[in-house]
C-alpha cells in the first residue's frame, strides 16, 4: 500500500478549495456590479448632457443629436402590455387546465410538449415566421378596416411576443397553483363544491398574489425580448398613435442602431437606453420574486 | 468496572451548539474489542456524543467543544478531523452507499476518496476481506460490479459496514444502525456486530433497549446531556444504581 | 337570500368552464404547428450537400451554403461553454453548500438578476468589455456575451440538483476521512451528474438560438473564419441578415438555417429531458 498523502497538503487543498468556491460566488457578484457600472459609466456622457429630459423628450434624432427616449419607453410599454393581455387568457387557461382538470393522459403530455417546444424555439425564428406569415395577415386585416396597412407594427409584435411569453407565464402560474395545499382543495370538494367552485373560491383567492407576481415577471420577460420585436415592430422613432403603428422598443432600437452609432453622444445615449432596460427588467423580476417569496412564507 | 485496556477515553468533554449546552462533563472510557451501547431518551445527546468521536459534529455551524478525548495517547480533539475519521469508522441510521459507485467501488471508497493508490491485488483482497467480515460476500460476490443501490436495505447497511471496515478502523461507530431496517435484517446486523467485536471495538447508539441487552457488553445511559450511569450491560439491566436509568428501562420494557 | 343554484346548473357551469380552459389550452397548438410546419416545409428544400459545405454566394449567384455560419455557431457555443460551465457549476456548488449567510444570499440575488437581463444588454456589455479594448468585432466577444447568458442557467440547475442530494452521502464520505474537496468533486458532483448535464444542455440550447448578443460582437461576415479574434458568422445572425434581405435565394438559405437551428435547439432540449429521466 502506498503511503497516504501528508495531512498538511490535504489541509491546504481543502482550504484552497473552499476559497475557490467563495471566489466563484464573489465573481457572480462582481459580474453584476461590473455590468451595472459599465452601463452607468458609459452612459454618463448622455446623462450629463440630456439629464431627465431623456425620459420625457419625444424626439430621437441622432443626426441633430437630440435624444429623447420617450417614444421607446411608450413603445415598450404598449407592446409588452398588449402582449401580456393577449397571453393571460391562454397562460391562465393552461395552468388551470393542466393543474386542476387534465392530470394525466396523452392530452397532458401533448400540451406539456407544446409548451416546451414553444419555449424552445429561438426568438429569431419567431421573428422570421412573423415577418413572412403573420405580417401579411395583419396587413390584409388593416386594409380591410381602413387603417394604413403597414403590416409590421405594435400589433404584430405583440401577438408574437404573447406567443413567446405564454410558456413562461404558464409555468410560473402552474407552479404557484401547485403550491396551494391539497387538503384545502379536498376540504372544499368534500363540502360538495364542483371543481369550478374550488378554483374560483379556493385556489384563486389563495394564489392571487403568487399569480400577480407571475404576471409581473412575464411583463419583465416581454420587455427584454429583442429579436422578434426588432423584426416585426417596423422601427419607427415616432410616438405610436395606435396599436397598428410602427414603433420601436428599448430593445429593438438598440438592436437597430447600436452597430451604426459612431458619435460618442449617440453611443452614450444608446447605452443609457440599455441602462434603463436593465433597470426596468431587474425591478420587475426582483419584485416578482420578492412577492412570491413573501407569499410562500406567509402561507 | 475494571475491564481490560481502554482504547478511547473522554475526560471532561463538553459540547455547545451556539448557546445550547448539549453534552455536559462527559467522562467515559471505551474498552478494546467490546461492544458498548449508548442509550437514552431522544434528545439526550447520544447521537451528538457518538458523532463527536469521529469529529462529524465539526460540520455543524456554531459548534464548540472542550475537554479531552484520547485514542490511545492521541487527543482526537486536537487532531485534524480527516485523520480522526480514518481511524474511527462510522455507520449511519439509514444505509448510504454511494449511488454512483458499484459494490466493489463502494468498499474501496475510503481509499479512493483519500487518494490512496492500490494495486489490483490489494483491491481484490480488501474487497473480499471486508465483505466477508460484513457477512455480505456470499450474497454479492457475483455482482460486485453492479451499483450498490439495487441491494436490499439490510444488505446496503452491511455494505456500509464493509466500507467502514475496509479502512481498518480502530473503532467502529454505529449510529442506530438498524432503525431503518426490518426485523429480519436487524437480526442479521446484530449477529454481525457480535461477530465483529473480536476484530474491532464497537460503540453504538441505540434506542432499542432489547438490542442493547442482546449485543452489548457495556451500556452507558445518557440523560439531558449528562452521563448518568455506565456499567456492564448486565449490571445496568438488573441492578442499576440510578432511578433515572430504572425509569427509562422499565417504561420502555413495560 | 338569492335562490341557491341547482346542482344541475352548477355541474353545467363546471363542465362549461372546463371546456373553455381546454379550448384555450389546445388553441396554443395551432401556432406551434403553423410555425414548425412552415419552417420545415420551407427549410427542407434548402437542405443539400452544398448547403452544409459551401459558403454563401454573393447576390445574383444561385446556390451557396451556410458552412461558415455552422462553424461560427459551434465556435461561439464552445467558447461560451468553456467559460460558463466551470464557473456556473462552481457557483452552483457554492450556493448549495452555503445555504445561509450574507454573501451567498447576495450571490443568489445577482444570479437571479443576471438571468433576467435582456440578451441585447449582454451584447452591449461584451461590446464595451471586449470589442472596444481589442478594437475589433470578434468571436471571443460573442462567446463571452453568450457565456453571460448561459452562466445563470448552469448555476441554477447545479444548485437545484445538488440541494436534492441527501446530506447522508456527504456524511458517509466525511466519515471515511475524505477531505472536503474530494467529497464535493468525487461524491457530490457525480451524484448530481445527470441534473447538472441537463442544465448545461438547456443552457447551450438557450444560447445557440440567441441573436441579439451577437449583433455587435461576433457581428457576422460572409466568409469562413475560425480566428476567435475576428468577426464570424453564426446561424442566428445569418437568419437575421438574410431573412430581412430582399433576395429570394438568401431567404431560402435563411429558411434552411432556421430549420437547422430549430432541429439543433429542440434536440438539445429533448436530450436534456432524457438525461434527467435516467
Amino acid at each position: 500500500m502506498k503511503t497516504r498523502k501528508p495531512i498538511a497538503l490535504v489541509e491546504v487543498k481543502e482550504f484552497l478549495f473552499k476559497k475557490l468556491l467563495l471566489l466563484s460566488g464573489l465573481t457572480a457578484i462582481a459580474l453584476l456590479v461590473g455590468l451595472f457600472f459599465t452601463l452607468l459609466f458609459k452612459s454618463s456622457l448622455s446623462i450629463h448632457k440630456t439629464g431627465f429630459s431623456f425620459l420625457y423628450q419625444s424626439t430621437w434624432d441622432p443626426v441633430k443629436e437630440v435624444f429623447g427616449a420617450f417614444p421607446f419607453l411608450l413603445g415598450t410599454m404598449i407592446t409588452s402590455l398588449l402582449a401580456l393581455i393577449i397571453s393571460i387568457p391562454f397562460s391562465f387557461g393552461l395552468s388551470i387546465f393542466l393543474g386542476e382538470y387534465l392530470k394525466e393522459g396523452i392530452g397532458r403530455s401533448i400540451l406539456n410538449g407544446t409548451l416546451d417546444l414553444l419555449a424552445g424555439i429561438p426568438s429569431i425564428i419567431y421573428g422570421f415566421w412573423g415577418l413572412f406569415v403573420l405580417v401579411p395577415v395583419i396587413r390584409n386585416f388593416e386594409s380591410s378596416i381602413g387603417v394604413t396597412a403597414h403590416g409590421v407594427g405594435i400589433l404584430s409584435s405583440s401577438i408574437v411576443l404573447a406567443l413567446m411569453i405564454i410558456p413562461y407565464s404558464a409555468s410560473i402560474s402552474r407552479e404557484v397553483i401547485s403550491l396551494v395545499p391539497s387538503d384545502l382543495k379536498e376540504a372544499a370538494l368534500s363540502l360538495g363544491a364542483t371543481p369550478f367552485e374550488v378554483i374560483i373560491k379556493v385556489i384563486l383567492p389563495y394564489a392571487k398574489s403568487g399569480i400577480f407576481a407571475g404576471v409581473l415577471m412575464s411583463f419583465g420577460r416581454a420587455i427584454s425580448e429583442t429579436m422578434a420585436v426588432t423584426m416585426l415592430i417596423g422601427n419607427s422613432n415616432k410616438i405610436p398613435t395606435s396599436v397598428f403603428s410602427p414603433a420601436n422598443t428599448l430593445a429593438s432600437v438598440l438592436a437597430n442602431e447600436f452597430a451604426e452609432a459612431s458619435e460618442a453622444v449617440y453611443l452614450s445615449s444608446l447605452i443609457e437606453l440599455a441602462l434603463i432596460l436593465f433597470f426596468v427588467t431587474a425591478i420587475f423580476s426582483f419584485l416578482g420574486r420578492l412577492i412570491i417569496k413573501k407569499w410562500m412564507v406567509a402561507q | 468496572m475494571k475491564e481490560n485496556k481502554s482504547i478511547l477515553d473522554l475526560q471532561n468533554f463538553n459540547l455547545h451548539i451556539n448557546e445550547h449546552h448539549i453534552l455536559k462533563d462527559i467522562d467515559i472510557s471505551f474498552y478494546r474489542k467490546k461492544v458498548t451501547a449508548i442509550m437514552g431518551p431522544s434528545g439526550c445527546g447520544k447521537s451528538t456524543l457518538i458523532r463527536s468521536m469521529n469529529r462529524l459534529n465539526d460540520l455543524i455551524p456554531g459548534v464548540k467543544f472542550g475537554g479531552q478525548m484520547h485514542l490511545y495517547k492521541k487527543n482526537l480533539l486536537e487532531m485534524n478531523p480527516i485523520l480522526v475519521r480514518r481511524k474511527v469508522g462510522m455507520v449511519f441510521q439509514r444505509p448510504n452507499p454511494f449511488p454512483t459507485m458499484s459494490i466493489y467501488d463502494n468498499v474501496l471508497a475510503g481509499y479512493y476518496l483519500n487518494g490512496i493508490k492500490l494495486s489490483k491485488q490489494e483491491k481484490e483482497q480488501i474487497v473480499m476481506d471486508s465483505l466477508q467480515k460484513a457477512a455480505l460476500w456470499d450474497e454479492v460476490k457475483d455482482n460486485l460490479h453492479r451499483k450498490g443501490t439495487f441491494l436490499s436495505g439490510g444488505q446496503q447497511q452491511r455494505l456500509c459496514i464493509a466500507r467502514a471496515l475496509a479502512m481498518n478502523p480502530k473503532i467502529l461507530l454505529l449510529d442506530e444502525p438498524t432503525s431503518a431496517l426490518d426485523p429480519k435484517a436487524t437480526a442479521k446486523i446484530e449477529e454481525l456486530i457480535i461477530e465483529l467485536k473480536t476484530k474491532v471495538t464497537i460503540i453504538m447508539v441505540t434506542h432499542n433497549i432489547g438490542q442493547a441487552s442482546r449485543i452489548s457488553d457495556l451500556t452507558a445511559f445518557l440523560y439531558l446531556g449528562e452521563l448518568i450511569e455506565y456499567d456492564r450491560t448486565e449490571t445496568i439491566f438488573t441492578n442499576q444504581k440510578h432511578t433515572r436509568t430504572e425509569e427509562y428501562l422499565t417504561r420502555k420494557f413495560g | 337570500m338569492i335562490k341557491a343554484q341547482t346542482l344541475q346548473s352548477r355541474l353545467i357551469q363546471d363542465a362549461f368552464f372546463k371546456m373553455a380552459m381546454g379550448v384555450l389550452s389546445s388553441l396554443l397548438m395551432l401556432p406551434l404547428i403553423f410555425i414548425l410546419f412552415y419552417i420545415f416545409s420551407h427549410g427542407i428544400s434548402a437542405f443539400s450537400w452544398e448547403f452544409f459545405t459551401q459558403l454563401p454566394k454573393p447576390v445574383g449567384e444561385m446556390g451557396g451554403g451556410v458552412s461558415n455560419a455552422i462553424i461560427g455557431s459551434l465556435l461561439l457555443i464552445l467558447i461560451s461553454a468553456l467559460v460558463a460551465i466551470p464557473l456556473g457549476v462552481f457557483i452552483g456548488v457554492y450556493l448549495s453548500e452555503s445555504r445561509q449567510g450574507r454573501i451567498p444570499e447576495i450571490t443568489r440575488l445577482c444570479i437571479d438578476t443576471l438571468q433576467g437581463i435582456p440578451s441585447i444588454v449582454m451584447g452591449i456589455i461584451a461590446y464595451t468589455w471586449i470589442v472596444m479594448p481589442l478594437g475589433s468585432f470578434s468571436v471571443l466577444s460573442g462567446g463571452i456575451a453568450l457565456a453571460l447568458m448561459m452562466l445563470p442557467i448552469v448555476t441554477k440547475s447545479t444548485e437545484e440538483t445538488l440541494k436534492l442530494i441527501p446530506d447522508s452521502l456527504k456524511e458517509a464520505a466525511f466519515a471515511l476521512g475524505a477531505p472536503y474537496h474530494t467529497t464535493i468533486l468525487k461524491v457530490i458532483l457525480p451524484s448530481g451528474k445527470s441534473g447538472i448535464i441537463s442544465g448545461i444542455l438547456l443552457g447551450i440550447a438557450r444560447v445557440s438560438g440567441e441573436t441579439a448578443p451577437l449583433l455587435f460582437t461576433a457581428f457576422g461576415n460572409p466568409f469562413m473564419s475560425v480566428n476567435i479574434f475576428k468577426s464570424a458568422n453564426s446561424l442566428p445572425l445569418l437568419i437575421f441578415n438574410y431573412a430581412t434581405s430582399p433576395y429570394q435565394d438568401w431567404q431560402r438559405l435563411a429558411w434552411g438555417a432556421s430549420l437547422l437551428l430549430v432541429l439543433f435547439v429542440l434536440s438539445l432540449s429533448i436530450l436534456a429531458k432524457v438525461v434527467v429521466k435516467k
